[in-house]
C-alpha cells in the first residue's frame, strides 16, 4: 500500500480533492464533475504491508480487498481523504461504512460518507430504474452540501468525456497486451492505475505508453493463449511468472482491470441517463446481482472471441460472490473444451506465490501439449 | 417452591418435531399433487402465497438448519465441496446445494421438492441471491429477487414503497407463471395470523425476564422452525398458544432452564445448531443461561427495536414491505446496537456472546465494533467466539470453552 499511499499524498500536495471510493464501479465521472478526484480503493494488495488497523475492526475472514481498503481508509483516510463514497455489493461491504466512519472520530475527524443503494435488480425494470434515478439525484445533493457549488451539466459533460476517452484508450492497452506488444505485468500495472491516478493523468500515461507500443510494432510469435479471471490482478511476482512462462493473456474479466473500464457510456450532461446506461450495460460481475444471468454468456464470447486456450481464475479468498459462480463456469468451459485452473489469493501479507507459480507452469505446460495434440 | 433444572421440553418438543415433520410431508405432498412450488429466502414475505389457491413455499436456509441441528450439515455440505462449491462458502449454501445434487439423499427430510421458481431477498445477504442462481442456472427455474436497500438508519418510506413494488411485482410473477388468481384478502387474513403469533412469540420470549430465566435462548432457537415454515397459518397460532401455556406451567412447577442461574447471558449471532446441546448443557453446569439473542429477539420487531411491529388492518402489501428488516442481518451498526442495549436491559443481562461466524459474513463483520460499544456505553463483560452456525467442521470446542470461562470470570470480577 505504500506506493498508493505515496501516490495519494502526492496528489493531496498538489492539491487534489480526493474521494475515496469503493467498491469498484463507482460514479466516478460524477465526482470528477464535483472537482473531486476520485480515487477507487480496490486491489491495494501487491503493496500491502501490514493489516494493523484493520485487524482491530475486521475479522480476518474478510476477504483481502476489504481489509487492505479498511487499512488504507482508517491509516490514511485523516489526512488524506475529503469523502468517501460507497454502494451496496456484496455483504462484506455493506457492514463496512459504519466500521470506516466508527474508526475515524478515533483519531479526532470524521470523514464525510456518501452512501447510496444500486438496485440489485434488473435496470430494465421501472422499478428499479426510478429508485437508482432518485438515489443519483440523492447523491447529487449530498455533494452539492458537501462542496457548496451546483451541479453544472456542462462540467458533467466534459467528465464523461474523459472516461470515455480513458476506456477506449484502456480497451487499446489490453489489445497490446494481447497481441504481446506489451507484457501482461506491465499492461496490468498501468491499467490498474485508473484506480488511483487521476483521470487526465492515466489518459496522459495510457496514449504515451500505446506510442511505445506501435513503435515496438507487431509481435509475430505464436503464444499461447489465457483469458484471465478474478476480482484483483495477480501480484507483481505471479503476473511477472505469466509472461516468464510464455502465457499470453489475450483476454481478460478481472473486476479490477476489464470489468472496471470495460464500458463507459457516450459522453452525456445528464446524470441520470449516462448512471442507468452505465450500471445497465456494463460488464457483466458476480458483485452485481442482475447481470448474473448475462455472465456465463460474455466469459464464453470473451473466450471465444480470443481464441483462449485456457481460463486462469485468480480467486480472492473469502468472496462469496465469485466462487459460487465458478463450478458453473468450470464445468461449461470443459464442456467447451477450455482447460481451467484456480488459484487463491490471500491477503498480500500472507500470500505465497511460490506454489501458485509451480501450478501455472504445469498448466501451461498442459496447453502446450494439448495444443501439439500430445495424450 | 424447590427449583428444579429438569426443564422438561419433553411435550414442547414432541410437538414441535411433529409440527416439522408434518410441515415438510404436508410440503411434499402438495408439491405431488401439482402445488405451484416457491424456493423463498427467510425473509420473503410468505403471506404473499396465502393469497392464491395452491401456491407452496419451502425455505432451503430452514432446511439446511434442520440438517445441521440433526447432524448431517457438515455431510451434505462435503457434497457440494466435491461439485467444486469452495468451503468458505457459508455452510447453509453448501448444504443446501449438496442435498440438492444428491436428490435430497441424506437429508432427515429427504430435501425440498423441486421449485417452480426461486425468490432471495437480499436484506438478509447477498450471498442468498448468489445461492439461488446455482439452482436458477441448473435447473433453469425462474430466479425473483427481492432488492432491499440496507438499513444504516431506519427504513425510508421511499425504500418502503421500492419495496412494496417488489412485491407487488412478486404478486404478478406467480400469478402469471402458477396460472393462478390472487386474492388479497386472503393475504390480510395470513398476515393477522402471523401478527397474532409475533406476539406469542414476544410473549415467549417474554419469559426470560423472570429470575431464574423461564427459557433459554436455545428453545427459542429450535422454536424458531414453525415461524418459517407456517408463516400467516392458524396451526402456527395454536402452537405457540400451547407453548407459551406449557412454559408458564412449567415456570409455576419450579422448574427452569437453569435453576441454579448465576449467568444471564446475550447470544448475538445464528444459532448454533451442531452445538446446541452440548453447549446449553456446559454453560449450564456452571450455572450460565443464554436467556436471549439477537437472533430471535429481532423477529417482528423494526429495525432498532425488540418490541413488536403490529398489524392494524393497513395494506398488507405495505405492512409486509415495512417489516422486511426485521432480522439483524439487514440492519446497520447503530441499529443492531440499539436494539441489543434495550434487550440487555428488558432482559436484565450480564454479559454479550458475540458469536463470530466465518460463514456469515453479514452477521459478523460488524462485531469487533459493536462489540467494543456496546461495552463502552452499557458498560457490560462481552467475548467474541469463533463458530459456524452449521457446519461442525470449523468448530473448536474446547477454544471457545475456555473463552466462555474467562468470561464468566470477567462477569465475577464486574460484580466484584
Ligand atoms: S472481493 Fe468479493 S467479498 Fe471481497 S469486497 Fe470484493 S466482492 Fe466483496
Ligand atoms: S447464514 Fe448468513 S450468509 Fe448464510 S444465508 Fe444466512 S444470512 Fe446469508
Amino acid at each position: 500500500m505504500v506506493a498508493v499511499v505515496h501516490t495519494l499524498h502526492r496528489l493531496r500536495k498538489a492539491g487534489h480533492r480526493i474521494a475515496g471510493c469503493f467498491p469498484l464501479y463507482p460514479p466516478t465521472a460524477l465526482l470528477h464533475a464535483f472537482g473531486f478526484t476520485p480515487v477507487v480503493l480496490w486491489g491495494l494488495g501487491s503493496d500491502a504491508a501490514e493489516l494493523r488497523q484493520s485487524d482491530r475492526h475486521l475479522q480476518p475472514f474478510a476477504c483481502a480487498v476489504a481489509r487492505e481498503l479498511s487499512e488504507c481508509l482508517i491509516s490514511a483516510g485523516q489526512t488524506t481523504f475529503d469523502a468517501v463514497v460507497s454502494y451496496n455489493a456484496c455483504d462484506t461491504l455493506r457492514n463496512l461504512p459504519e466500521i470506516l466512519q466508527a474508526a475515524s472520530p478515533e483519531s479526532g475527524r470524521s470523514l464525510p460518507l456518501l452512501q447510496f443503494h444500486l438496485p440489485a435488480i434488473p435496470l430494465e425494470r421501472t422499478v428499479a430504474r426510478s429508485y437508482l434515478e432518485r438515489n443519483i439525484e440523492k447523491l447529487i445533493a449530498m455533494l452539492e452540501t458537501l462542496t457548496r457549488s451546483a451541479f453544472s451539466s456542462r462540467q458533467f459533460f466534459a467528465s464523461t468525456t474523459l472516461y470515455l476517452t480513458q476506456h477506449r484508450l484502456a480497451i487499446a492497452l489490453e489489445d497490446a497486451v494481447g497481441s504481446g506488444q506489451i507484457s501482461f505485468a506491465a499492461g496490468a500495472e498501468l491499467l490498474q492505475l485508473a484506480h488511483i491516478l487521476p483521470v487526465e493523468e492515466h489518459i496522459a500515461r495510457l496514449r504515451e505508453q500505446l506510442a511505445a507500443c506501435a513503435d515496438r510494432g507487431a509481435v509475430h510469435a505464436e503464444p499461447t493463449r489465457v483469458m484471465i479471471s478474478g476480482i484483483v490482478p495477480p501480484p507483481v511476482a505471479l503476473a511477472d511468472a505469466i509472461d516468464a512462462i510464455g502465457l499470453r493473456v489475450v483476454a481478460n474479466d478481472i473486476a479490477s482491470l476489464h470489468r472496471s473500464y470495460g464500458y463507459a457510456p457516450a459522453a452525456s450532461d445528464n446524470p441520470l441517463a449516462y448512471y442507468c446506461d452505465y450500471y445497465l450495460n456494463r460488464p457483466a460481475c458476480p458483485t452485481i446481482s442482475a447481470s448474473a444471468d448475462r455472465r456465463l454468456v460474455e466469459i464464453k464470447r470473451l473466450i471465444n472471441k480470443s481464441r483462449s486456450q485456457g481460463l486462469i481464475f485468480l480467486g480472492t479468498k473469502f468472496c462469496e460472490y465469485e466462487y459460487f459462480e465458478l463450478p458453473q463456469l468450470e464445468r461449461m468451459l470443459r464442456a467447451e473444451g477450455i482447460p481451467t485452473l484456480r488459484i487463491e489469493l490471500a491477503a498480500a501479507t500472507t500470500a505465497d506465490s511460490g506454489a501458485s507459480q509451480l501450478r501455472l507452469e504445469a498448466f501451461a505446460e498442459m496447453l502446450r501439449q494439448s495444443e501439439h495434440g500430445d495424450d | 417452591m424447590a427449583m428444579t433444572s429438569t426443564f422438561s421440553k419433553r411435550a414442547a418438543g414432541q410437538r414441535l418435531t411433529q409440527f416439522v415433520i408434518e410441515d415438510a410431508m404436508r410440503l411434499r405432498q402438495r408439491a405431488n399433487e401439482g402445488a405451484f412450488v416457491v424456493w423463498i429466502g427467510v425473509a420473503v414475505p410468505a403471506e404473499l402465497f396465502a393469497g392464491f389457491d395452491n401456491v407452496v413455499y419451502a425455505v432451503p436456509e430452514s432446511h439446511a438448519a434442520l440438517c445441521a441441528a440433526k447432524g448431517v450439515g457438515a455431510q451434505q455440505a462435503e457434497k457440494a465441496e466435491r461439485l467444486g462449491y469452495s468451503t468458505d462458502l457459508c455452510s447453509y449454501a453448501r448444504i443446501d446445494l449438496g442435498t440438492a445434487f444428491d436428490g435430497g439423499n441424506g437429508s432427515p427430510i429427504f430435501g425440498l421438492p423441486r421449485p417452480d421458481l426461486l425468490v432471495s431477498d437480499n436484506n438478509n445477504c447477498a450471498l442468498l441471491c448468489k445461492w439461488f442462481d446455482v439452482h436458477h442456472r441448473e435447473w433453469g427455474v425462474p430466479h425473483v429477487v427481492l432488492d432491499v436497500p440496507f438499513c444504516y438508519e431506519r427504513q425510508q418510506p421511499a425504500d418502503t414503497a421500492y419495496i412494496a413494488a417488489q412485491l407487488r411485482d412478486l404478486v404478478d410473477t406467480v400469478a402469471q407463471l402458477s396460472g393462478q388468481r390472487f386474492e388479497i384478502d386472503r393475504v390480510r387474513e395470513a398476515v393477522k395470523h402471523s401478527c397474532a403469533a409475533l406476539q406469542l412469540w414476544k410473549q415467549f420470549l417474554d419469559l426470560a425476564r423472570d429470575r431464574p430465566a423461564g427459557i433459554s435462548a436455545f428453545d427459542s432457537f429450535v422454536q424458531m422452525a414453525p415461524i418459517v415454515s407456517a408463516r400467516g397459518s392458524e396451526r402456527l397460532v395454536a402452537h405457540l398458544q400451547r407453548l407459551v401455556e406449557e412454559t408458564r406451567q412449567q415456570i409455576a412447577r419450579g422448574e427452569f432452564p437453569v435453576a441454579d442461574e448465576r449467568y444471564r447471558l446475550l447470544w448475538d449471532g445464528i444459532a448454533p445448531w451442531p452445538q446446541l446441546r452440548k453447549m446449553f448443557g456446559r454453560l449450564a453446569a456452571q450455572g450460565a443461561n443464554v436467556i436471549s439473542a439477537s437472533y430471535t429477539y429481532c423477529i417482528g420487531s423494526l429495525e432498532g427495536e425488540i418490541a413488536l411491529f403490529a398489524y392494524h388492518g393497513e395494506e398488507p402489501i405495505d405492512y409486509l414491505a415495512r417489516l422486511q428488516n426485521a432480522t439483524v442481518c439487514p440492519q446497520g451498526m447503530a441499529l443492531r446496537i440499539a436494539a441489543m442495549r434495550r434487550a440487555i436491559s428488558h432482559y436484565d443481562v450480564d454479559g454479550v456472546i458475540f458469536a463470530s461466524n466465518r460463514s456469515c459474513k453479514v452477521y459478523s463483520l460488524m462485531q469487533i465494533d459493536q462489540m467494543r460499544r456496546i461495552r463502552e456505553a452499557v458498560p457490560i463483560p462481552c467475548v467474541m467466539i469463533d463458530v459456524d452456525h452449521a457446519d461442525a467442521r470449523k468448530y473448536a470446542e474446547e477454544a471457545v470453552f475456555s473463552r466462555l470461562e474467562a468470561f464468566l470470570e470477567s462477569i465475577d470480577d464486574a460484580r466484584a
